[in-house]
């Protein structure tokens, strides 16, 4: 049987940085984090110090507004009778206040007649879960259960 | 001009880069899942399409 415990073994070494990033945040502070992710994509990443992250996804979910903008596809509000329109539209309330700044600043609604309506409302659609799979991530990184 | 092959790539190459930001970390790792997903979502619609060739397109949708 080996002899762990001997004078010889080295010391343990010290905590990495991962261990160290690993550690949870003050509930505070995790709540604005995921409060910021929700906001404005990448945000809640920038605020917990994942700044190249945070920036590669505001990209990638300001890429998606805009083509799904540019195609001219559904920003969805919910419809009384229409059940899948809530669903919808928390999907695409879920890119934060972009959805707002479309719906109220610019009265963006998009134009079912549209070559890329279908298309349009996929981007649009994707860019919002993608941001609330964003949030997420805040949450897990902010509450150490993820690097 | 509206291409909708080029609105796939387009698509799985958004869709793909942001989970593979997201799930891996090392350059390899995501080098490797990138490639996974933005074949598998390209190849994937491919051959979907294939094989729905022989059906008929059929009238257009009713605009709501």
């Amino acid at each position: 049987m080996a002899d762990t415990a001997s004078p010889e073994a080295p010391p343990a070494p010290p905590p990495s940085q991962d261990a160290q990033a690993a550690r949870p945040l003050p509930a505070a502070q995790a709540v604005m984090a995921v409060a910021l992710a929700w906001l404005v994509p990448g945000l809640g990443h920038v605020y917990l110090k994942r700044a190249l992250r945070g920036l590669i996804f505001f990209m990638l979910v300001m890429i998606s507004i805009g083509i799904g903008c540019g195609l001219q596809g559904n920003l969805y509000r919910p419809m009384s009778g229409q059940w899948l329109s809530y669903l919808a539209t928390l999907g695409e309330i879920g890119m934060g206040v972009p959805y707002f700044v479309l719906r109220y600043g610019l009265h963006y609604e998009g134009q079912q007649e549209a070559a890329g309506f279908e298309y349009g409302t996929a981007f649009l659609l994707t860019a919002g879960l993608m941001n609330l799979l964003l949030v997420l991530d805040a949450w897990d990184i902010a509450s150490g259960q993820k690097e | 001009m509206l291409s909708h092959f080029l609105l796939m790539v387009v698509y799985a190459l958004l869709v793909s880069l942001f989970f593979t930001t997201l799930w891996r970390r090392e350059r390899r790792a995501q080098i490797v899942l990138f490639l996974q997903l933005f074949l598998g979502m390209v190849g994937g619609g491919l051959i979907v399409a294939w094989l729905m060739y022989p059906f008929p397109p059929g009238p257009p949708a009713p605009i709501p």
